[in-house]
């Protein structure tokens, strides 16, 4: 919350791409010169269970510590684990959405909410597992954070060597986020 | 050269190992250790080092033993309950005058004093350094290398679960360098009536009439040389706002980081709070404490454990300032030293009390 700090807090089921959202914009923040910070959820990450991760971003070094209890944005990418996100997300913040799935309300009147399609984009781009990417992208445009070149790049150093055959339909989905988020 | 690169702690940690000269590495699996013994195996050969999987913390503080006797910066870790078994050969290889670095990654923080006092036999310390993130920890284990080698002593480097497991972007050091020269001393295989036979052992050595050979010669030795280790070590404190502060808060490592946070907050509100953060654990800065505390009305130390750093908190302030306690243990299901009570809004009100 300092001056300058800028976090991220994301949210989903395991298997929709979240740790790969946190990586691909905390890489893509680095690529660009920034100072990140990432810490992970620790409870055995698995299909369909909770998982969640924080960024931190700036130009300054890091002063915040991996956890924490508040939140200038967040990426939504499903419901069913994000109650006690709720509540740590600032006033006037950033909020991503995937509405494609995402089933409640939202405080729309305490802070900004984009809403992404981001499962319907990915579905029609050809793989419903390319949303977290769409919502990178978005991401990156909506927060100033990160470049869509920083994206990109990010993305590739992320990706393990199995999944080398995805790099080009998730550079494609970075791309379709960035320009949605004009 | 450095690449600037997200790493997680503990392959920046490897690689500022390797990039330091490290070529032998050796540890048994246990969380959150295991991430660091990981990636120096995937390192360490690209260096023509050796990185070997023990079958118990006993064999891995072992073979780096054996291994550090030959000159080669060597290392080794585990966890708090991994250096338990280590303790007897920490003693032994300080007073062989050895340099080691081991890596501590703690769960929680109920190991300072194993970390700081040893828990092996003896008179004996050596050197400790708890970094409170991915950036202070690469350039402590460079520090921690040059320390140890410098010293010819054991260097800790103690971190926990977010150290290994939170990443950041940091510089890192190239590991394509050369590994310093094999020192003089280091056992070199020659022996017999090679005249270069050597022994290097926590009892001293040589043969009769020769330095080394009378063992209270040899104890008086390593604690002289641990006296001269206090003095000339540069103690590492990290201080902020502690001019003006009513109170001042001390907490080391991770830990430190939430709380350095909290009083960062606590000023933004204007809030007279300072910080003081030990970097070196030992020697600890104790004139650095002292001075630093020594305007305010109350000092508060923060540690996830029952109160164990408090106790040189104390000895540095020497009752010149009431020192209160506000930490104390905190677990969640995994018990890899997570806690729930290490957060910001919790350490603010418990440092909000103190001032009261």
């Amino acid at each position: 919350m300092s001056s300058g700090e800028r976090e991220l807090m994301l949210t989903g089921i395991g298997g929709q791409g979240v740790q790969l959202a946190a990586q691909v914009i905390a890489q893509g923040a680095t690529v660009d010169g920034k100072e990140v910070l990432v810490f992970g959820s620790y409870g055995g990450m698995m299909r369909g269970g909770n998982t969640d991760s924080t960024v931190v971003i700036s130009d300054q070094p890091i002063e915040a510590p991996p956890v924490l209890s508040t939140t200038w944005s967040a990426i939504l990418m499903h419901h069913q684990y994000w109650t006690p996100l709720r509540e740590r997300i600032r006033d006037t913040g950033l909020v991503l959405v995937n509405t494609s799935v995402f089933e409640d309300e939202l405080d729309a009147d305490r802070y900004q909410v984009v809403e992404v399609p981001a499962t319907d984009v990915a579905t029609d781009l050809g793989n419903p597992l390319l949303a977290a990417m769409v919502m990178s992208g978005v991401y990156g445009r909506k927060s100033g954070l990160v470049s869509l070149d920083g994206l990109a790049e990010g993305m590739r150093r992320s990706v393990p060597p199995y999944r080398s055959q995805l790099i080009e339909a998730n550079e494609g989905a970075l791309a379709a986020g960035w320009e949605m988020a004009a | 050269m450095s690449d600037r690169a997200l790493l997680e702690g503990s392959e920046a940690i490897a690689r500022a190992a390797v990039a330091a000269g490290c070529r032998f590495f050796t540890g048994y699996p246990m969380t959150p250790f295991t991430k660091l013994l990981e990636y120096m195996a995937a390192l360490l050969p690209e260096v023509d080092g050796v990185c070997m999987n023990a079958e118990s913390e006993l064999e891995a503080v072992g073979m780096a033993w054996g291994a550090a006797t030959t000159g080669h910066l060597a290392a080794t870790g585990s966890t708090g309950q991994g250096l338990s078994l280590m303790q007897e050969s920490l003693s032994e290889i300080t007073n062989a005058r050895l340099p080691l670095v081991v890596f501590n990654m703690a769960r929680g923080q109920g190991d300072y004093f194993q970390a700081t006092r040893g828990g092996g036999h003896g008179d004996y310390r050596h050197i400790v350094l708890a970094p409170m993130d991915v950036p202070e920890a690469v350039e402590l284990t460079r520090l921690a290398f040059e320390l140890a080698s410098q010293w010819r002593t054991p260097v800790m480097v103690l971190g926990d679960y977010y150290l290994a497991h939170t990443y950041q972007a940091v510089s890192v050091p190239s590991i394509e360098g050369a590994a310093p020269e094999v020192p003089d001393w280091a056992l070199n295989g020659s022996s017999g009536g090679s005249g270069s036979a050597k022994i290097i052992s926590p009892l001293g050595g040589g043969v009769e009439g020769e330095e080394g050979f009378d063992l209270g010669a040899h104890y008086a030795a390593c604690a002289a040389h641990i006296q001269e280790m206090s003095a000339g070590v540069d103690p590492l404190v990290d201080i902020g706002f502690c001019d003006d502060a009513e109170l001042v808060v001390a907490a080391y490592g991770s830990v430190g980081k939430f709380v350095r946070y909290a009083c960062l907050r606590l000023r933004d509100a204007g809030h007279r709070v300072g910080y003081v953060r030990p970097i070196t654990l030992w020697p600890f800065p104790s004139k650095a404490v002292h001075d630093a505390v020594a305007g305010a009305a109350n000092v508060a130390v923060y540690e996830q454990n029952m109160g164990q750093m408090v106790e040189d908190v104390r000895l540095a302030t020497l009752g010149a300032v009431p020192v209160e306690f506000i930490g104390g243990p905190s677990w969640d299901h995994s018990g890899f030293g997570i806690g729930p009570d290490i957060n910001v809004p919790d350490i603010s009100e418990r440092i909000l009390e103190a001032m009261t």
